[in-house]
């Protein structure tokens, strides 16, 4: 585990915490124009980009995963990139490829779609291993390298990646692996009627999205994201997320690894934070481990699947 | 079974392995002590008896060679061969036992009834002392449970272990031989080894061996008190023994063990009166073995049935009529008494010494009729008896306890060294006790062997010492002697009338001689003893008291010869007493006469105030004077014994305090209501919130483990109807600085615990429950 408390820097593009914690408000309630309900996950969403963390939607199609994704890269006034993942696609499709410039007679290179703050990679799980593992790849390194050179990729970058949950055979899983790349792994679920009738009302016309204006840029985000950094986590959080993550290993065949336990804390620092503490406390850690955990978790045979095991997790590791 | 004993032994390796850690190899150990405890408190028990009967040297050989056998064989044999050997041992030790006392192991077969009722004798209360071969049936005993309870506590089954232990201690406890401290300790020893053995067993910290302590503190305060409480059946003597406060009860309640005591008061009642030819010393009781600070009497008395055998020479024949005029333990009669008559025959019993003793007391009134074989050979006679001495008399009456000091020896041999034959050797040893020892009835009993001390150390002593003093110097001059009770011939009232009271109490020294039997010696010196005993006699009539004479004693001097030449300590007093007698007889009432009547030649002031006599008129003058201060001084001085009582309660007492972890929730209790403010204002914040968390578990539930402090709190204002004091969340807000951010400053520490304070009184009664 790194060092959660690293030296504070010195920058001017520093944010105060308080600032951010409004910030993050002021975000939520733009994307809440468009995403009617889902606080919580709006929520997520945020901290993890907040936390330098991608997100994973695991739902069916329609209830508006690639809407929330483009309202909140519209909302921070970043570039959205997305991504159909297709059986056919190509990781060259997906990271850029090297063109031959018949006027300068070079090779130019041709950035692809991940060259962007905010990526949608739609249904990733359509599209073979090899493409998927080209995005994977970008979101663990921040940087995409084709045909030997490396380039860097955006600041903030975050993914936020969906995947289909039926037709099961036309799909291809994403590796055990590689689903510990994503920060948190989140579901959105139908809404509720009254939301569903809301919804209803505001899209029937003109869609709600066409008109978002962005409420923060570029340059704030990646401050806010600074600040995240470097809020506080005492020894005392980091032995209860070891303890917690202690739990999963002992009591599944997979549990949590460490970089499980890195993201937890991430995103709990980002959760205290949008708290307006510059300090994380245990229910931070409580509150982001049901998302953070379980897609990191091999349940055994005793327990249904991940969310148990953290659900038993939080139920009986001692919080001091 | 073997596998089952293999696969303890694997175990027991195991752990032996593992002794270096703390816990249980200490435990082990403790335990093992406690065996060993046990063992020797029994043996110890064990070793009294053969101090007194010799063959101490063997004794704790065997015990050695147990101990070291069980060590070996823990390993080699399993338990039940280890049984088995333990009982054929033990059945080997009894077959031996039985071989020496002339029985014969066939005797198992003959009469296997009468050992049981032996070993029935032995359970129900007689001492080993009593038994003829004592030392014999000790070695006997001592072996098998030694062997057994050390072979099973090396075993590491110390549960089992204890029980051959407990058993033999057990035993000697029914036997009366055990006394407290030794039954104490080896109780305690035992549920030690019990108890230390399971926390090994079941891997026990030192912390949890504090029931233990208050378990033992509570048996040894109960053990004591029980014993201290005036009226239980503790130590005679310490409180108002009114028996062993007499020399009569010292002397004789017809037990059959004779302590010897310190300083003894006497009482003049009359006791019984004697019709015969010829005065005697009426002998009560006979014993023959010395304990150093007691004298028993071994063998077993028998119902009387016809003549008893007299002495193997010439004897005289005395009839005697004795009228107890009391509740009498005793039948008094002349050495050697052949045969009794008259309607109490049926409730005598003779003692294998051939003396008479009641079945039930004689009440007053009771009469019976006893003749006597009295011997009186000359001094010629008895010069020429020679040292032939039957083997069954050497055996038994040679006995010295086995720490008789060479000095003693020494000392004896000095004072008969012009004696040659045991006639000789009697009378210098009666006449060196006579002429160099005084007589006196106030002495501080010495520790240890009497004889030796009133032999080498002692100036004075009454006849109990000069008895027991001559009885054993005889002895270390290989002469048969034993030690014998009664009264002397008392207060001659008419020619053929005794009147017997309990200031004639007395002991004295049978000596053997090969033809004649047991003759009477008298290392008392007389003189100072009459004039001492008179002197109470005197005392109790002006005193008014009852019972001092029968209807036939009061005109009748008490005794012919006038005081001699004693150092007695007033003279003057008895010369007062003695002329007030007349007085006395004339106006019995009044007890203020002898003042009026003595003033001018009685010396001694005696200011003492004439009260209401007491029965038994033994009040201690010197103490009535200034023995108040001296008396109260002892009160407030702390005894070493109840010091040592104080300290195991006191540390069982703290051991229960510490089982029931009272001092913990105490401090708890206080801790609610008050901090203790300190330096660093992040341990304040943060304590504040424990006793917030306290606060609400009283109120509402305890935080569970895996609760956050913030989940907490909103759990209980979900949970609860009133919810939480809103100032909770100020506390929790600083208690989460402290500990997680980056610190809180003094005041909002401050301030924490004022709300927590706050919240703490509102609890207390009186002041009202917090939102109702």
């Amino acid at each position: 585990m790194t060092d959660a408390n690293p030296p504070s820097r010195t920058g001017t593009d520093r944010l105060g915490v308080s600032t951010v914690a409004d910030l993050c408000a002021e975000l939520e309630a733009n994307v809440a124009e468009v995403i009617v309900g889902h606080e919580d996950v709006v929520e997520h969403v945020v901290t993890a980009m907040l936390g330098r963390g991608h997100v994973l939607l695991d739902d069916v199609p329609g209830v508006g995963k690639t809407m929330l994704a483009r309202s909140i890269a519209t909302s921070i006034d970043c570039e959205f990139r997305r991504i159909q993942f297709t059986p056919d696609l190509l990781p060259t499709d997906v990271t850029g490829v090297n063109v031959f410039n018949q006027q300068s007679r070079e090779f130019e290179f041709q950035p692809g779609p991940v060259f962007g703050n905010v990526v949608l990679g739609d249904e990733i799980n359509r599209a073979p291993p090899k493409t998927q593992s080209a995005l994977l790849e970008a979101m663990e390194e921040e940087q995409v390298t084709v045909d030997g050179d490396t380039r860097e990729l955006p600041d903030p970058f975050t993914v936020i990646a969906t995947q289909n949950a039926i037709e099961p055979n036309r799909t291809y899983d994403l590796p055990f692996a590689e689903l510990d790349r994503f920060m948190k792994k989140l579901h959105l679920g139908y809404p509720d009627p009254d939301e569903e009738a809301e919804l209803l009302g505001r899209t029937v016309g003109h869609h709600p999205i066409e008109s978002l204006e962005p409420v923060t840029d570029r340059a704030t985000i990646v401050a806010a994201r600074e600040t995240v950094a470097e809020t506080r986590v005492e020894r005392p959080v980091r032995e209860y997320a070891t303890r917690l993550a202690g739990y999963t290993r002992e009591h599944a065949r997979v549990g949590v690894s460490p970089r499980g336990t890195i993201a937890l804390l991430r995103a709990a620092q980002a959760r205290a934070v949008t708290d307006g503490r510059d300090y994380v406390i245990p229910d931070d850690v409580q509150t982001e481990a049901s998302v953070v955990l379980p897609h990191r978790i091999k349940a055994g045979d005793r327990e249904r699947d991940g969310a148990t095991v953290v659900e038993n997790a939080l139920e009986r590791v001692s919080v001091e | 079974m073997s596998t089952k004993s293999d696969s303890q032994t694997s175990d027991r390796t195991i752990e032996i392995a593992t002794d270096g850690s703390v816990g249980p190899g200490t435990f082990r150990l403790l335990a093992c002590c406690c065996v060993l405890v046990l063992t020797a408190s029994y043996v110890s028990v064990l070793r009294d008896v053969t101090r007194v009967v010799g063959g101490t040297e063997t004794l704790l050989t065997l015990v050695g060679a147990m101990l070291v056998a069980a060590t070996v064989l823990a390993w080699a044999i399993r338990p039940r061969t280890a049984t088995v050997a333990a009982v054929v041992a033990g059945a080997l030790g009894f077959a031996y036992y039985l071989e020496y006392t002339g029985l014969g192991v066939e005797v198992l077969l003959s009469a296997g009834d009468v050992l049981l009722s032996d070993a029935a004798a032995l359970a129900t209360g007689l001492p080993l002392l009593r038994m003829v071969e004592a030392g014999v049936w000790t070695l006997a005993f001592v072996p098998a449970p030694v062997f057994l309870s050390w072979y099973l506590a090396v075993r590491g089954r110390y549960a089992l272990g204890v029980v051959p232990g407990g058993i033999a201690l057990l035993f000697l406890v029914l036997t009366g031989d055990a006394g407290t401290i030794p039954t104490l300790v080896g109780t305690l020893a035992g549920i030690g080894a019990v108890g230390c053995g399971e926390l090994e067993r079941r891997g026990g910290s030192v912390a949890q061996a504090d029931l233990l302590a208050a378990l033992f503190a509570l048996i040894v305060v109960l053990s004591l008190t029980v014993t201290v409480i005036p009226g239980g059946s503790g130590t005679p003597g310490h409180f108002a023994g009114t028996e062993a406060g007499t020399l009569e009860g010292t002397i004789d309640h017809a037990s059959d063990r004779s302590r010897i005591g310190g300083s003894v008061d006497l009482s003049p009642e009359v006791r019984f009166t004697v019709e015969a030819d010829q005065a005697s010393y009426w002998r009560t009781g006979v014993y023959d073995r010395f304990a150093g600070d007691e004298w028993v009497r071994t063998g077993d008395r028998s119902d009387y049935s016809g003549p008893i055998g007299g002495p193997p020479g010439e004897t005289e024949r005395v009839r005697q009529l004795v009228t107890a005029e009391t509740t009498l333990g005793v039948m008094p009669a002349a050495p050697q008494p052949v045969s009794v008559d008259g309607e109490f025959t049926q409730h005598t019993r003779v003692s294998s010494h051939g003396q008479i003793h009641p079945n039930n007391p004689l009440v007053e009134g009771d009469t019976y009729a006893v003749e006597s074989a009295v011997i009186d050979p000359g001094a010629a006679a008895l010069q020429g008896a020679g040292t032939d001495y039957p083997d069954p008399i050497a055996e038994r009456y040679l006995q010295t306890p086995e720490d008789t000091s060479n000095e003693f020896e020494a000392r004896t041999a000095e004072i008969t060294a012009d004696a040659d034959t045991p006639y000789e050797k009697a009378v210098a040893i009666e006449d060196y006790l006579r002429s160099t020892k005084g007589y006196s009835l106030e002495v501080d009993r010495p520790t240890g062997n009497v004889a030796e001390a009133f032999l080498l150390e002692m100036d004075e002593g009454y006849c109990v010492y000069f008895a027991t003093t001559m009885a054993q110097m005889l002895r270390a001059e290989d002469v048969p002697t034993r030690y014998v009770t009664g009264y002397t011939s008392g207060q001659q009232v008419d020619d053929d009338e005794y009147v017997v009271r309990g200031t004639d109490a007395h002991a004295w020294v049978e000596v053997y001689f090969p033809g004649h039997g047991w003759v009477a010696f008298e290392p008392t010196p007389s003189g100072p003893r009459d004039s001492a005993h008179n002197e109470q006699v005197e005392r109790a009539r002006e005193d008014g008291a009852e019972d001092v004479d029968t209807d036939s004693s009061e005109d009748v001097p008490l005794s012919e010869e006038e005081p001699e030449d004693e150092p007695s300590e007033t003279p003057s007093e008895i010369v007062g007493n003695n002329e007030s007698e007349d007085w006395n007889d004339s106006d019995p009432d009044t007890g203020y006469g002898p003042d009026n009547e003595t003033d001018g030649n009685d010396s001694s002031p005696e200011p003492e105030p004439v009260e209401p006599a007491a029965n038994d008129s033994s009040v201690t003058d010197e103490e009535d004077d200034d023995g108040w201060l001296a008396a109260l001084v002892e009160r407030l001085s702390i005894s070493r014994e109840a010091a040592t009582v104080a300290l195991v309660a006191l540390t069982g007492l703290v051991a229960s305090v510490h089982r029931t972890g009272a001092v913990g929730r105490l401090r708890r209790t206080v801790g609610l209501y008050w901090q203790r403010r300190s330096d660093d204002p992040d341990r304040d914040a943060e304590r504040a919130y424990r006793r917030l968390e306290r606060l609400l578990a009283v109120s509402h539930r305890p935080r569970e483990r895996s609760e956050s402090a913030r989940g907490y709190l909103e759990a209980l204002a979900e949970e609860s109807d009133e919810g939480v004091d809103p100032r909770a969340e100020t506390v929790l807000e600083r208690y989460e600085r402290a500990v997680y951010g980056g610190g809180v400053d003094r005041e909002g520490a401050d301030e924490s615990m004022a709300i927590v304070d706050e919240l703490a009184r509102e609890r207390l009664p009186g002041r009202g429950q917090r939102g109702n």
